[in-house]
């Protein structure tokens, strides 16, 4: 079947791993044929796993990474195509609870966020070590003197949206995400953002894999970076890229 | 058992002046970081729980499957194996919505101070449902094994039902039920998607050896970490199914001479 | 006093009989198939008939019209199976006393000992004994757990010739002994006349006749033979 197909004109999809953040603003903008015809095959997961994925030999087109180390650390290893990676988007962090919940946190006093906590609540962010929401919302937590508030406290999710997950249903009083999670999710509100100099800018590289350069891929990078597809990022809660 | 380990992880928190820090001291920087250890001992703790706590359900229910015929029958069978069919993942989100901080059950549980969300206690939970169909499945095969004929004859000396099992047919299955108990351990110590899904990582709470080592592997150069805990989790495996194969040998050794 | 009076059918087999006999140790004959070791089992409880009434020494244990179906442990019948049915994972002290767990009595535990000649026996296992031994240690099993009656099935089936003689000394012993009602299974003559007053027939799952044992008198054995297998 592999065989025809390319005869008869048709085109095998095109693959992007991208950030589990970027979920909502693509599938938007895949359904609405923004990113070409057969749209490409979308594929969400911590950009940690997504990158050690590529690195054996994973058969994806595009990597949209959440932070510049995973995609550094692939282009340290040759895996992406050179010339190709740009920075496509930015987004800010933000301190989240559930939609019904009324505390109120002031990033500047600790034991505001202490008390929202309370005796037994936990503060759910992606795993700091690998995902980069959890690193960012780490670097932050440190810069603004609240770890040791919440050292002990924290419940740590394989990737940002399990995060938001345990926030939306209620489990956890209180959450960092990243701006885009917030807006997609009404089961939550904003209590406070954090402020860009607290943590490494949230830059959202993009790049072709090695081996997969082509008219096809060029052209799905051009659609990403369209001022069509970055009204429909902006929506979604997405920044333009810092620098 | 909780205390023991409590204790044990409290140690090794403190300074390497106590008693049990310094026996630590010796062949820590050799084989493991102090984190790797409280992971490593959470993951025994909760597997050994998991198992512990799986195997009267598990064994009523293995016997039903394997000694009755009722109605719904091929249902409980089928309920029964959804762990083994569902991703993890699925798993942990449905223990998530039941016995999460705002579950139905979880509700009652924390009314009644049992805390179960985000305690090593959810994560002996997740790990015990994991384990469940693989316990079931072993204990039935043994089960079956032992000849019907034999709990006839001790039906007819008098024997109530539970004379029959205890006194007949545990003892004659016993290789199945040791085998199977070994695999739900195994099951339950590499127990990982519904695990962090439920309770999350959170070390020396939910952050087990599997948890453990996927981070290291998610970590930049973290894979002589995760090699480490690997080759730790295998001598675990080991010791496990060593440990099995003595039990088993034991009856056999005593018999006694005529 | 044994009342049998039942229907069964196991698959492509049916059995129906319906006899009363006030002797105390009754005899099934018959050949292979033809019903012997199923009425013995409906008697224990191990199969249940279609319709009939069951009943031992004017205990009922079965009645389809007054739905009386009293369980297997509670019928009180001592059963020595054909295939012994040893149970192989405790000694042959712990099987005898399987069926009397409780019971402080030493001296009836003796007796039986004693009775059966298992004296030396006791510490073995079950793999450890001859045809001979595991045939008596079930039977002291039966015994031990004081039941109203006893049911044996061809307990001298598969013994060489001097176990046969030795199981059979024992249960003439037995006999004379206790006072027990015996309902025997068997399909050779010998057997069927130490030990039983009464002979039941049976073919092809019918009851042919039944007889005392005292009606052969000093006869020969082949004699014997023929009028029990006579049609």
């Amino acid at each position: 079947m592999a065989l025809w197909l390319p005869l008869a004109g048709w085109t095998a999809p095109l693959t992007i791993f991208a950030a589990a953040s970027l979920k909502p603003a693509l599938d938007d903008l895949a359904a609405h044929g923004a990113l070409g015809k057969p749209a490409p095959r979308l594929v969400y997961a911590a950009s940690s796993s997504l990158a050690r994925q590529i690195e054996q030999g994973a058969p994806a087109d595009v990597f949209i990474s959440a932070d510049e180390d995973w995609m550094d650390d692939l282009a340290k290893h040759g895996e992406m195509a050179a010339g190709t990676r740009s920075d496509l988007l930015g987004n800010t962090l933000v301190l989240v609870a559930p939609k019904t919940s009324n505390v109120q946190v002031d990033l500047s006093q600790p034991q505001t966020l202490r008390r929202a906590l309370g005796m037994v609540g936990r503060l759910s962010i992606a795993l700091p070590q690998s995902v980069p929401a959890g690193r960012y919302a780490s670097q932050s937590l440190h810069a603004l003197g609240l770890w040791d508030s919440v050292t002990g406290k924290l419940a740590m999710s394989r990737d940002v949206r399990a995060a938001l997950e345990l926030v939306a249903r209620g489990e956890c009083p209180l959450g960092i995400v990243y701006r885009s999670d917030a807006i997609s999710e009404p089961r939550v509100r904003v209590v406070a953002t954090f402020p860009a100099a607290s943590h490494q800018p949230i830059v959202y590289p993009v790049a072709i894999v090695r081996g997969h350069d082509s008219a096809a891929s060029r052209a799905l990078l051009r659609a990403l970076k369209s001022s069509k597809a970055q009204v429909v990022f902006r929506r979604h809660g997405f920044d333009t890229p810092p620098r | 058992m909780d205390g023991i380990f409590v204790a044990g992880r409290r140690a090794l928190k403190q300074n390497d002046d106590n008693r049990f820090g310094s026996c630590f001291r010796i062949y820590r920087p050799m084989i493991l970081s102090q984190d790797e250890t409280i992971a490593l001992l959470l993951s025994l703790q909760v597997a050994a729980v998991a198992t512990v706590c799986a195997l009267p359900p598990a064994t009523a229910c293995a016997w039903l499957l394997a000694r009755r015929r009722f109605l719904g029958k091929p249902l409980l069978e089928t309920a029964l194996l959804l762990p083994l069919i569902l991703p993890p993942v699925v798993t942990g989100y449905v223990l998530l919505e039941v016995f999460g901080h705002r579950g139905a059950i979880g509700r009652v549980l924390d009314a009644l101070h049992i805390s179960i969300a985000f305690r090593w206690t959810g994560a002996a939970l997740a790990a015990g449902v994991m384990a469940f169909p693989l316990l079931v499945v072993a204990l039935r095969t043994a089960f079956e094994s032992v000849d019907r004929k034999l709990e006839q004859a001790a039906a007819t000396l008098g024997a109530n039902a539970w004379r029959i099992f205890f006194g007949i047919a545990l003892p004659l299955s016993l290789r199945g039920l040791v085998a199977g108990v070994a695999l739900a351990f195994a099951r339950a110590f590499g127990e990982f998607g519904a695990t962090i899904t439920f309770v999350s990582s959170i070390p020396g709470e939910t952050r087990t050896l599997p948890i453990a080592l996927y981070e290291l592997l998610e970590t930049p150069g973290g894979e002589s970490g995760a090699l480490r805990l690997t080759w730790i989790a295998v001598i675990v495996a080991l010791i496990s199914t060593l440990a099995a194969a003595l039990l088993l040998r034991g009856p056999r050794a005593r018999e006694v001479e005529p | 006093m044994i009342e049998l009076d039942f229907a069964l059918t196991r698959g492509e087999f049916s059995l129906q009989l319906a006899l009363r006999s006030e002797a105390r140790a009754l005899a099934l004959f018959g050949d292979s198939g033809c019903g012997k070791t199923s009425t013995l089992h409906a008697i224990a409880g191990l199969l249940k008939p279609a319709r009939g009434r069951i009943a031992l020494d004017g205990r009922v244990l079965f009645d389809s019209d007054k739905r009386v179906d009293v369980p297997v442990a509670r019928r009180k019948l001592g059963v020595v199976f054909q295939d012994v049915r040893l149970f192989p994972h405790l000694s042959v002290r712990d099987n005898l006393r399987y069926g009397a767990p409780h019971s402080g009595d030493a001296s009836r535990f003796d007796d039986a000992v004693q009775l059966l000649g298992l004296g030396a026996l006791l510490k073995r296992k079950p793999d450890r004994l001859s045809g001979g031994q595991a045939r008596r240690v079930a039977i002291g099993r039966a015994l031990l757990c004081a039941p109203a009656a006893l049911l044996l099935d061809e307990p001298l089936s598969n013994l060489h010739r001097e176990a046969r003689a030795e199981v059979l000394e024992h249960l003439r012993g037995l006999k004379r002994e206790l006072a027990l009602t015996t309902i025997l299974v068997s399909h050779q003559a010998d057997e069927v006349l130490s030990i039983a007053d009464a002979v039941a027939v049976l073919d092809d799952g019918r009851l042919r006749k039944v007889q005392p044992v005292t009606q052969f008198g000093g006869e020969q054995h082949s004699a014997i033979r023929a009028t029990l297998e006579a049609r």
